[in-house]
């Protein structure tokens, strides 16, 4: 009986005056610790950006210099000083090969580089293969919508330049002894110039090949559109050397 | 008896995942037998370890026991869970996701079954170090106590080196020197920014096709169907309808090319079909024969755009009331939804919306009259089926705004109609029929036959009329005179500017019910067509 009154009492109470315990429904957040972890990818991810900043400003600087309205004209002149242009900014830059690839992609996005032109863009990337460190350099450029021109521009003695894709015109021309690979087709003006050393192209070549070459080899395992002005070297077709031999005129469809 | 330690395991560390996760949307996980577990124990592998399907997981019991000794069962199954949890918190994520990065594999692959196979090698190597970074996790110790092919090797190294956890592999193992290269190409690429997916997933594809090629001729010459990933495959059984729905939406308006949609149906056009897609019976739950890659490009891509249609007096045998309820599309009027039903939730799937009945009696009453659409598509017109048709997307945007207000819906697609270049559908509120008849195309000369017309029209007391032409019709002075005889709200949509246009103009600019849309650049048809009906309806009909 005695309990009576105080049962009444704690109904009647008002719950704000009797507060029973709520539960946070955030209570378990409270010692909840988020715990992050550095990984080693963090750490690629950021110095390869940083790099490809370095490499994206001396295109752009090369660009100024060279293709001040944006049109650049291929001369023996404008070629020789581009390039020079080129190998300053890039002795400046630490980078790997693969470095050399992400560039040639980063190429097609306006977002991160506004402006392709075939022309330095081809003598920049010839530039940074040539100072790479790596003595073998493999460019996957298979799903590039544009095709370069001038890839392989001087490749040194001792440099290895695997293509793997198309390239545009005037690929391998002044080759000083390297070896380029061009694992599909190569435009017109191939090898103009070169050297020493050699250049297989995979698939079919365009017109002009080997304009003024003074030395070295170019292989071609599919058909050769056209020959230019051979001073000296040989071309070879599917294994069957056509320079020197049979008169075929330069130039000429066949 | 395995079965049920496992599940004890299972429900004892379910609670601590599912708070590692930050409390994931997803159904408590079970252990179970699946399917080619035997097979897998046979062989050299231990079969899958995961599956998930709509969202439940089902843990392998078979695969847990074949890694006894190796990896303690309880590591297991946390570090499977936390795989399978963050494909849903993070990589994919969608079907979307999903199919956009299968999309952009299958650019370098150019094969199907090596770009989905692609596919899934990103996604779980996304995944994983997603794990590995954001939330304390096992998985590096089940991979390291998994037994790999020469892929698998690969990708260990490459967790190796960017976790920097040692998973047991060495450069001299079956992945030798030969994949350093590939590994440190692998090592470069931003996995954890979603931004950057796209271009990631060609970087990683680019890399990883050599190795790929290489196992597929392994496989094909020991006559094996490829392997499965331990960790679980990706497939569209991981989304529901309602979510494969929704991504083939958000793709199509994505991309707006027709044969980039085309190429991706066609590849998963068995898992489309297991998912309920498939032209007979309907464009909806349950198996059909095949898909009609182009009209579900069209009809998902109308479904981007909603048309709100101002009703009309319509006499009626009586009021509408509300009588049964069927499932809330986007676009659908907000009027008609069931709060109640909907647990008041806007969200496809989940609200309902009133299907509404006429009752007794007679009188005029508020509503949404048939339409009759006409679509030319001689020669002149776009073929639907090669490219994107904006007069196509027009056409079935009104066709939706009229099937959603629970109207019915008659096409008459013509070229050289009286020389047989024309397809005719009576009154229907089938959408995927419809759809059919809108995405013909016949070519060669325009001109109609009003004798197919006339009783399309007769036929109905109210009526909407709906052309979209060139208006090079040979026979317009016919249609203008027709035109001149009907009371029915007609919407003319031409592209282009060209006499027989400006004739057609002139001729009826007296029609009040007669509203014409000239569109310059074809281009603009959806907008403008949109846009303006929205006008012509509002203006014209004020209600009673």
């Amino acid at each position: 009986m005695k309990n009576l009154p105080h049962q009444n009492k704690d109904l009647a109470d008002p719950p704000s005056r009797n507060p029973r315990p709520i539960r946070n429904p955030f209570e378990e957040f409270k010692v909840y610790s988020f715990v992050k972890t550095d990984i080693p990818l963090d750490r690629i991810v950021e110095s390869t950006e940083v790099v490809m900043d370095e490499i994206r400003r001396g295109y752009e600087k090369l660009l100024e210099e060279e293709a001040k309205e944006l049109v650049w004209m291929v001369q023996y002149n404008t070629i020789i000083k581009a390039y020079e242009v080129a190998e300053r900014y890039v002795k400046e830059i630490r980078y790997s090969a693969e470095d050399i690839e992400d560039f040639c992609f980063a190429l097609e996005d306006t977002q991160r580089i506004p402006y392709l032109i075939p022309g330095p863009a081809g003598l920049y990337i010839s530039a940074l293969s040539n100072y790479a460190q790596e003595a073998e350099i493999v460019l996957k450029l298979s799903e590039l919508k544009t095709e370069i021109n001038l890839l392989g521009f001087r490749l040194p003695k001792g440099k290895r330049l695997i293509i793997e894709g198309d390239t545009g015109d005037f690929t391998g021309i002044g080759v000083e002894g390297g070896e380029l690979v061009v694992e599909g087709n190569a435009k017109n003006w191939t090898g103009a110039g070169m050297r020493s050393g050699k250049i297989l192209v995979k698939k079919n070549i365009g017109l002009h090949t080997g304009e003024w070459m003074m030395g070295g080899e170019i292989h071609v395992e599919g058909r050769v559109r056209g020959l230019g002005n051979i001073v000296e070297g040989k071309v070879f077709e599917r294994d069957k050397l056509v320079y020197p031999g049979k008169a075929r005129y330069p130039s000429l469809y066949y | 008896m395995k079965k049920e330690k496992h599940q004890a395991i299972l429900d004892e560390i379910w609670p601590r995942v599912k708070r590692k996760h930050l409390y994931p949307e997803i159904p408590m996980p079970k252990v179970g037998e699946l399917g080619d577990s035997e097979e897998g124990a046979a062989g050299k592998d231990e079969g899958v370890g995961l599956e998930m399907k709509e969202k439940q997981m089902t843990v392998n019991s078979a695969f847990l026991s074949s890694l006894k000794g190796r990896i303690p069962e309880e590591q297991a199954i946390e570090a499977l869970l936390d795989h399978g949890i963050t494909h849903y918190t993070f990589c994919p994520w969608d079907f979307h996701t999903h199919v956009a990065l299968y999309a952009e594999a299958k650019k370098v692959m150019g094969d199907k079954a090596l770009a989905k196979r692609a596919a899934n090698y990103f996604i779980d190597v996304v995944s994983d170090t997603h794990c590995v970074k954001k939330r304390f996790s096992d998985i590096p110790e089940l991979h390291r106590s998994l037994k790999k092919g020469k892929v698998e090797e690969v990708i260990a190294s490459l967790y190796q080196r960017i976790w920097g956890i040692d998973l047991g592999v060495s450069s001299s193992g079956k992945s030798g020197k030969g994949y350093e290269e590939a590994v440190r190409r692998l090592a470069r690429i931003p996995y954890l920014d979603r931004s950057r997916w796209n271009e990631s997933i060609l970087k990683f594809c680019r890399t990883m096709k050599p190795l790929l090629l290489e196992e597929q001729q392994g496989e094909g010459s020991q006559g094996g169907k490829g392997e499965s990933s331990p960790t679980g495959d990706h497939d569209f059984n991981n989304y529901s309808y309602e979510e494969i729905d929704e991504g083939m939406r958000e793709y199509a308006s994505e991309k707006m090319a027709l044969s980039e949609f085309r190429e991706m149906v066609e590849d998963f056009s068995e898992e489309l079909k297991e998912a309920g897609y498939g032209m007979e019976g309907g464009m909806g739950r349950g198996r059909g024969t095949s898909i009609d890659a182009d009209v579900l490009f069209y009809m998902k891509l109308a479904e981007n755009y909603a048309i709100p249609l101002r009703k009309v007096l319509v006499e009626e045998k009586g009021t509408l009331h509300p009588h049964s309820h069927a499932p809330w599309e986007v676009g659908s009027p907000y009027q008609d939804v069931d709060i109640w039903t909907s647990f008041g939730k806007i969200m496809p799937g989940i609200t309902q919306i009133w299907k509404k009945k006429e009752g007794k009696g007679r009188g005029r009453v508020e509503g949404t009259p048939d339409c009759l659409i006409a679509i030319d598509s001689s020669g002149s017109m776009i073929n639907p089926r090669k490219s994107l048709s904006y007069a196509v997307l027009g056409a079935a945007c009104a066709s939706n705004a009229y099937l959603r207000n629970g109207s019915k819906v008659a096409v008459y697609n013509f070229s050289d109609a009286p020389m047989g270049g024309k397809d005719t559908l009576d009154y229907t509120d089938r959408r995927e029929a419809i759809y059919r008849v809108l995405c013909k195309y016949f070519g060669g000369g325009t001109a109609l036959d009003l004798d197919d017309l006339v009783p399309l029209i007769r036929s109905r007391k109210n009526l909407d009329l709906f052309v979209i032409t060139d208006m090079k019709i040979t026979n317009l002075e016919a249609l203008i005179s027709y035109f001149g005889q009907i009371e029915n709200r007609v919407t003319a949509v031409h592209i282009g500017e060209n006499p027989y246009a400006a004739r057609f103009e002139k001729a009826v600019e007296k029609r009040s019910n007669i509203n014409i849309f000239t569109v310059k650049r074809k281009e603009d048809i959806p907008n403008i067509i949109l846009g303006k009906i929205r006008e012509y309806f509002h203006s014209t009909h004020r209600g009673p």
